[in-house]
């Protein structure tokens, strides 16, 4: 793409996204949104091929139609209380529908069906765009709503994803259709504390984009979209494969790893709240998402998988340049011992 | 008549809706919309919205419809599909008119509806006054403050648009 049109196109995403987590008129944040959109679909397009043109017009439809959502909500407020501010929503039927539209744009279950088609349909970069800055102006709303927001709906709907995010990973090979899945759960964590502590929301929102760029700044350093590929990296570079071993089980949510720190402070919310099943099921559902984590890990570093004698060397376009992997690779991993820090926040 | 002359036209108004959205060739869609466009500018005007009304038939009908209409005319096919060509789009069309007539009727019956949002029969769609303020219409001066008070509105518009065609652009670029 010309670079010209590609900062602007940049620089339109980065502010599509500012001016809804900056704007007070529910109106600019629905402006917002929709300049997310639009400025994001070159971006997935960037290939040119009918994949990556199905998987652009799959997220366009579902976006269009979660913002559209968003503003009938927004109209039902405006009809019940007459203003426009975000502070508080007035109408138990808007808040419903802005927290569905709002979970469609995250990918949440029953929501959750374009994340895996659309991530595979794309570039691995586009990939790391969409499941990390693109999560953040969602969030960032529901936060804000998070008083007014219908606890059973929310709930349910978190539980499902994290449900939906484990056992839809289990059979897949493809790195981005796991990542997707991986987002998905993720997202249901993060919802699920949402109404009673929003802060370990965006705890949690922090280590899981950094730890998401981690996975894949080493998915574009070794330029490998399988399972099968990633197992070749040992060839080439050997340290990634080490790297990949602790992201992943941070990713996993296991001590000593910074993962298990937005876990472990969400189930202690949450048992504060006298829930004790809902994050019982929640931590043995997260179980699921561990085992192909450590899946993807014995395959990558702990065994030399079995291919063909002439894949041993693995072939590849020259290495990319990927930005910040050592601080992103010690923040994704080395961070557990900061939790007490925690009691700064709010 | 005059007093349920919202409630009639916005009836208008969804049978357009649901008439190219039943899927006939993108000229009748077009064709639809010219109705549609016509009967909502309508409405606004009932509401006191002279200007709004006077800006959806300039610019919505007069210069987007007709530039979609010059492109459609240049991409349409040799036999366009009508609303009696194909079974699927008829049926669509006559359950999507059933469906309007039903909730008419309900409303009609019933005291008050209760959908998504309450409003009390078709009472509620009559217009007694059009603001509180007897000195200005709020509306033109809404317009105004646009550019005075709501200039970032304006400026986050303005960007939204040129993206809007830089992005139609690139996408339609290929390869």
């Amino acid at each position: 793409m010309n670079p010209l049109i590609l900062t602007i196109i940049l620089m339109t995403v980065f502010l599509g996204t500012m001016i809804v987590m900056a704007s007070s008129h529910w109106l600019m944040i629905w402006i917002g949104f929709e300049m997310n959109l639009l400025a994001i679909i070159p971006i997935l397009m960037k290939k040119y091929n009918p994949r990556a043109m199905e998987a652009s017009t799959k997220y366009f439809l579902t976006q269009a139609t979660a913002s559209m959502l968003l503003m009938m909500a927004i109209i039902i407020n405006l009809m019940h209380s007459g203003q426009w501010t975000i502070t508080k929503v007035f109408n138990p039927t808007a808040s419903i529908i802005m927290t569905l539209a709002l979970a469609m744009k995250l990918g949440l279950t029953p929501f959750h069906f374009w994340v895996p088609e659309v991530t595979q349909g794309i570039s691995l970069t586009s990939g790391l765009i969409l499941l990390t800055w693109q999560k953040l102006a969602p969030m960032s709303i529901l936060y804000q709503i998070s008083p007014s927001i219908n606890l059973n709906i929310l709930l349910t709907m978190a539980v499902l994803s994290i449900l939906v995010g484990g056992w839809g990973g289990l059979n897949q090979t493809q790195l981005r259709k796991i990542m997707a899945y991986s987002s998905i759960a993720h997202m249901g964590w993060m919802t699920a504390i949402l109404v009673y502590n929003p802060t370990l929301t965006m705890l949690n929102m922090l280590i899981y984009i950094m730890m998401t760029l981690t996975m894949f700044m080493l998915f574009i350093h070794s330029s490998s979209t399988t399972t099968l590929s990633l197992s070749h990296t040992w060839n080439k570079a050997p340290l990634i494969t080490t790297l990949i071993l602790i992201t992943l089980l941070s990713m996993g949510g296991l001590p000593p790893l910074s993962g298990f720190m937005p876990k472990w402070m969400i189930i202690q919310e949450l048992t504060k709240n006298s829930s004790i099943i809902l994050p019982t099921l929640m931590a043995i559902m997260a179980l699921l998402n561990l085992y192909f984590y450590t899946r993807l890990t014995y395959s990558t570093s702990l065994t030399m998988f079995p291919s063909t004698n002439n894949m041993k060397m693995k072939w590849q376009f020259e290495t990319k340049q990927i930005t910040l992997l050592p601080p992103l690779i010690i923040a994704s991993s080395l961070l557990l011992p900061l939790t007490p820090m925690l009691s700064i926040l709010d | 008549m005059m007093t349920y002359i919202v409630f009639i036209l916005s009836v208008i108004f969804v049978i357009g809706f649901v008439g190219f959205s039943s899927k006939p060739s993108p000229i009748y869609g077009g064709l639809v919309l010219i109705v549609s466009g016509g009967v909502g500018c309508g409405i606004i005007m009932n509401f006191g919205g002279s200007f709004l009304g006077l800006m959806v038939f300039l610019i919505y009908l007069g210069g987007m419809l007709v530039v979609f209409g010059y492109t459609t005319a240049m991409a349409t096919e040799q036999y366009p599909e009508v609303w009696v060509s194909n079974a699927t789009v008829m049926g669509v069309f006559l359950l999507g008119l059933l469906m309007e007539v039903m909730l008419v009727l309900y409303v009609l019956k019933s005291e008050e509806v209760g959908v998504v949002f309450k409003f009390s029969s078709v009472g509620d769609w009559a217009i007694y006054d059009i603001g509180n303020s007897g000195v200005f219409s709020e509306e033109i001066m809404g317009v105004a403050a646009l550019y005075s008070y709501g200039a970032w509105v304006v400026v986050v518009t303005g960007w939204s648009l040129l993206v809007g065609v830089l992005v139609i652009l690139e996408v339609t670029r290929g390869d």
